[in-house]
């Protein structure tokens, strides 16, 4: 669903030029206008603060001591400053192993993704070929199957492939991304084709004119792919499920689910659970304060009050 | 990079448009393009076209998990496994038939809940005089970035039983129910509030799909609305996004029409904003009945089919039959009993959705009065 | 457009025809090894292969125990062995084995002994055990399917009544006033209630309501595994009184006061008195201020009784070196080493010739062993599990609800099971 979604995000950035701005009017201080600022203030705040308190809670009971989280879930202080959570995190169980793994495995994806997707891209966009009709329609179809279909069948393919239970099982089959192709599809169609023609013109064979010329000019785009990919495959749970089994292969995503029933104790630690979840967030969310205007992708000029 | 200096006329283009180009400077581009898409027809075919296909065949088959299900000692049984869930009158089907209400309510519910609340934050975010609009708008976009394991591990704090949103519940004097735990259906809790215990005759006595009307009526349970929650939560700023863009594409010389008929903001809205907005709302409804029908990472993570089955959704049943239980066939049936669902929704939103032509009776009601009436024709007005 | 269309449907059909071939082709080799449950006794494979031990545990005590005993075999025996810490036992066994790379030796609980023997997974080793006739006959049963005694019972709980020792004295109750029967229980739980504290909080399933089934006379299977009998009398009576103690809250289920299970509540002190099994001990170390009794439940209308709870050490047919798995499961149930595990990790051993040196090693915890004498095992047989997960979701609204109905539901259901 995410990819699908993804999709939908990148075509209206894409489509998005937001129109000239219209002229300024002076408003006049009218006591309706100001009541109006008010409420519009007050009901963003309030559901702003909806939005984001749950994250500082987070935040603050990983810090606090188990009792002291179970007396007083609601507080963001906690009443004794403790680290036990991390502790027990780092130190005492198999984290590091879990960040490791979904480390190694979503560059993997990501770099893999950015390559063979912009690669497919703009061999649909650019270069005649027999067939590329079907591939284009193979891709789009592909795009509609959802992925509950391919919890089962995935594991059985991995299994005759002899790829069950290895990284190369957890990592192939997230290499390519239907909605990505289509995502550079529609970037590479966008723009001029004079520079390559050009290129071309100077002699240039296919692979040398994507390679040195396209690729660069698809920066915004690319940047698109990166983020999708690192999103998707660091918060990727069923397939990580379904294509291993051994402990040392474990991601994040499938430690913290494990946690999550209760695996490292009996009992509810919510510390524990929380500082996990928090530490697994943090990768995604840097991503997003980076990249925040291109995912965002409004012009603050455009529009500003 | 140069102005292009290609002529007007390009000489190098054969006549016929569609004759491959051997020659001259695009030599080579079909052995090019067949490379260069290779790795995703492999991969994609390999790991979704392919997968697709076993798992059609092990629906139809009686292969129990040992071996290689395309071996020689696997059989072929029909229909067997779709019987099994939708008629075989037993454990098998109520379990399908409780997976089916779970998820539908869960639908029914988050679809329109996250549509409306995305539109309301877009529209807020988007109002001119706003100032710190970046910051709202990273606010609510945020935790659609996040996991769902991470938020599922945070909602199950939240929402457990001395959890933060129970105090604060208690705080303002509401009963504050233990929400993962209890298995009532809240349809049931609002009814036994005004009296109706048990439902008529009628409802429990009949049934389909091995639950009884009354059960399918029962709406989703308490814990299955704390996940409603968090799929608004956690969908509702990727929506409003895709609302933003739509709503700064709508220029702005309509509504501006639409005020110096004397229309009021809410008039505006409805009669002006919303209709311009149609293919987003088709966009969003349509991912977010996709992504419902398939809830599977937060029920794995959180309740593992929850309080008395009341949080199992036909995604979640899939992956227990068949991982669980051993019941390869079945698990497969219900997979694609799922797919067959999702398009059917797809289908039919689809259509529910599409532009229909303006009526006659509208279209009369736009005449011109009088020859000095300088109302916009129809066709300006439905976009 | 219609002859891309066409050209579409062709090109993924030809895809898919030959990718379905090449895999069939490089496959897995386990062609035709179909379902066999009375695999061949006699023939156990040997290679130098080493072995590969997956275990569901507890918690650190008892992997580390497992680790140390496989550790000690190992050098003994000159076979490599190592020790696997499951997350998901059932779905990484049932992965195992659709894979073909199962472990050697795993936990195997009595829910999926039928599953897995009935499609050919499982090695039946329990006749070639040197120490066969130790093993307590209950046990053997319980790991019977289809008349072949499959694996070798690792070890066994079963349930009996646990007592906060402080809050009894602050409620004015001593030793003489230990119920021994429902009515005593019911007394004890209301002068327990307090507040903040429920007399009985135990977990809302089979796995603990059983216990006051066997009370009253009845169980879900009949022993010999052939009738469904969950709506006896019996059991409706059963479930009538817990239902009766719900309601006036001297009862309550783990969930109801925000406990995960009842050794928690017990721990936390939402509840005065718990029913577990014998690895609360072990749980307990999590809160020390509590002070633990162990009693025997009260007997009901039919006398004593409670669950008994066991797992095998499951053998998998694929395993390339099963003499030396026979050999290791030989030493992991001797009585010394299963006495080792009682001591790091709590339960039983399944061994009778350890019971009298068990008791004098554990003079707190008799009740559980005394409790063997008159346990009930669980049901068996094939999709009785799922029946008991459909039991325990009906159990979860027992309060609101229906016992006869609730009993009439599962009798159904394990009527399709059974027969």
């Amino acid at each position: 669903m995410t990819a699908a979604l993804n999709t939908a995000l990148n075509t209206a950035e894409v489509q998005t030029t937001a129109p000239a701005p219209p002229p300024r009017r002076r408003r006049r201080l009218t006591a309706r206008s100001l009541t109006g600022q008010a409420v519009l203030y007050g009901m963003l705040s309030a559901l702003a603060l909806v939005y984001i308190y749950p994250f500082l809670v987070q935040v603050a009971t990983s810090f606090k001591t188990e009792p002291d989280a179970a007396a007083d879930p609601v507080s963001l202080l906690p009443a004794t400053f403790s680290m036990a959570a991390y502790e027990r995190l780092f130190l005492h169980s198999d984290f590091p192993l879990w960040f490791a793994n979904s480390t190694i495995v979503t560059i993997c994806v990501t770099v893999g993704r950015v390559f063979f997707v912009s690669l497919a891209g703009y061999a649909l966009a650019r270069l005649r070929f027999r067939g590329r009709g079907v591939v284009f329609a193979l891709v789009v179809a592909v795009m509609a199957v959802p992925t509950v279909v391919l919890l089962i069948p995935k594991f059985l393919v991995l299994n005759q492939l002899g790829l069950y239970n290895s990284y190369a099982g957890m990592i192939l089959p997230l290499l390519v991304d239907a909605a990505g192709v289509f995502i550079m599809k529609n970037f590479f169609e966008s723009i001029p084709d004079s520079v390559e023609e050009q290129a071309r013109i100077d002699g240039a064979g296919t692979f040398r004119v994507f390679w040195s010329i396209v690729l660069p000019m698809a920066r915004p785009a690319l940047i698109t792919i990166v983020i999708l990919s690192f999103q998707g495959s660091w918060n990727e749970l069923s397939h990580f499920i379904v294509s291993t089994q051994s402990p040392e292969l474990t991601t994040l995503t499938k430690g913290v689910a494990s946690l999550a029933s209760g695996q490292l104790s009996q009992g509810t630690q919510y510390p524990l659970k929380l500082a996990a979840a928090a530490i697994m967030t943090i990768p995604v969310a840097v991503l997003f304060f980076i990249f925040q205007r291109k995912i965002m992708n409004t012009s603050e000029g455009a529009v500003k009050g | 990079m140069s102005a292009p200096v290609a002529p007007v006329a390009t000489p190098s283009r054969p006549a016929s448009p569609r004759h491959p180009r051997s020659r001259g400077i695009r030599r080579g581009e079909a052995g090019a393009g067949w490379l260069f898409v290779s790795p995703v027809i492999l991969i994609l075919g390999t790991f979704l076209l392919v997968p697709v296909l076993m798992a059609l065949w092990v629906s139809f088959s009686d292969w129990s998990g040992r071996g290689s299900p395309l071996s020689g000692s696997v059989g072929f049984v029909g229909l067997d496994n779709y019987a099994a869930i939708t008629t075989g009158g037993g454990l098998a089907e109520r379990d399908f038939g409780t997976a089916l209400r779970n998820n539908a309510w869960y639908v029914v519910l988050v679809v329109p809940l996250q549509t409306v609340l995305s539109l309301f934050l877009a529209v807020l975010v988007s109002r001119r005089i706003l100032r710190g609009r970046g910051f709202f708008r990273t606010a609510f976009y945020f935790p659609s970035v996040t996991s769902s394991v991470a938020i599922t591990v945070l909602w199950l704090f939240l929402f457990s039983f001395a959890g933060p949103v129970n105090q604060i519940m208690s705080a303002i004097g509401v009963a504050a129910p233990n929400w993962f735990s209890d298995p009532r259906g809240i349809v049931h809790v609002v009814l036994g509030a005004i009296g109706v215990a048990n439902g008529p005759d009628a409802l429990t006595g009949a049934g389909f799909l091995g639950v009884s009307w009354w059960d399918w009526l029962a709406g989703p349970s308490v814990a299955m609305s704390a996940f409603v929650l968090m799929a608004v939560f956690t969908t509702s700023g990727t929506f409003m996004l895709l609302f933003i863009a739509a709503l700064q594409n709508i220029g702005v010389e309509l509504t501006e029409a639409g005020m110096m008929d004397g229309a009021s903001g809410w008039q505006r809205f409805w009669h002006i904003t919303l209709p311009q907005l149609r293919p987003t709302l088709f966009t969003v409804i349509t991912l977010g009945l996709i992504g419902c029908w398939q809830v599977f990472d937060q029920i794995y993570t959180g309740t593992q089919g929850g309080p008395a089955k009341t949080t199992v959704t036909p995604a979640y049943l899939s992956y227990t039959s068949a991982f669980q239980n051993q019941d390869w066939g079945v698990g497969a049936a219900i997979a694609f009993i799922l797919f067959l669902i999702i398009i059917a929704f797809t289908v039919l939103q689809r259509w529910v959705l599409r532009d229909r032509p303006v009526s006659k009776r509208r279209i009369r009601a736009y005449q011109p009065r009088a020859a000095a009436s300088a109302a916009p024709s129809p066709k300006e007005v439905d976009a | 457009m219609k002859r891309h269309t066409a050209r579409t449907l062709l090109a993924a059909g030809a895809l898919a025809v030959a990718s379905s071939l090449l895999l069939t082709g490089c496959g897995q080799g386990f062609t035709g090894s179909g379902s066999d449950p009375s695999a061949s006794a006699g023939d156990l494979t040997s290679s130098d292969k080493p072995l590969t031990i997956m275990i569901g545990s507890s918690g650190d005590a008892e992997t580390k125990a497992v680790q140390d005993a496989v550790a000690a075999w190992s050098a003994k025996s000159g076979v490599s062995a190592s020790v696997v810490a499951a997350t998901d036992l059932s779905q990484q066994l049932s992965q195992g084995f659709a894979a073909g790379s199962p472990p050697d030796l795993f936990y195997l609980s009595t829910d999926q002994l039928a599953g897995f023997a009935g499609n050919g997974s499982l090695k039946a080793y329990g006749d070639q055990l040197a120490n066969k006739d130790d093993f307590y006959p209950s046990l053997v049963s319980n790991f019977t399917y289809d008349n072949t005694f499959f694996c070798a019972p690792k070890d066994f709980s079963t349930l009996q009544l646990i007592i906060n020792e402080n809050l009894w004295t602050q409620a004015g109750l001593t030793d003489a006033d230990t119920p021994t029967t429902w009515d005593q229980l019911a007394a004890v739980a209301a002068k327990l209630t307090t507040g903040t504290t429920k007399g009985l909080v135990f977990g809302g399933e089979y796995a603990r309501l059983g216990a006051f089934m066997a009370q009253a006379g009845g169980r879900l299977v009949s022993e010999d595994g052939k009738t469904a009998e969950a709506n006896s009398d019996a059991n409706v009576a059963a479930l009538t009184y817990v239902q009766k103690h719900l309601q006036d809250g001297t009862f309550a289920y783990a969930s109801d006061v925000g406990a995960g299970w009842g050794g928690e509540a017990f721990g936390k002190q939402l509840g005065a008195m718990t029913i577990e099994g014998n690895w609360i001990t072990g749980a307990l170390g999590d809160y020390p201020d509590v002070k633990a009794k162990v009693v025997e439940l009260p007997a009901g209308s039919a006398g004593k009784g409670t669950l008994q709870f066991t797992n095998c050490w499951g053998m998998a047919a694929d395993s390339p070196n099963q003499k030396a798995a026979l050999d290791l499961v030989e030493y992991l149930t001797s009585a010394d080493q299963q006495l080792a595990f009682s001591k790091a990790f709590g339960p039983m051993p399944s061994v009778q010739s350890a019971a009298e040196t068990w008791k004098s090693d554990n003079p707190s915890l008799v009740a559980f062993l005394n409790g063997a004498d008159y346990a009930q095992g669980v049901p068996t047989n094939k999709g009785a599990a799922d029946v008991v997960k459909d039991f325990n979701a009906q159990l979860e609204s027992l309060k609101t609800g229906d016992p006869k109905k609730i009993l009439d539901s599962v009798q159904s259901n394990l009527e399709a099971v059974v027969g």
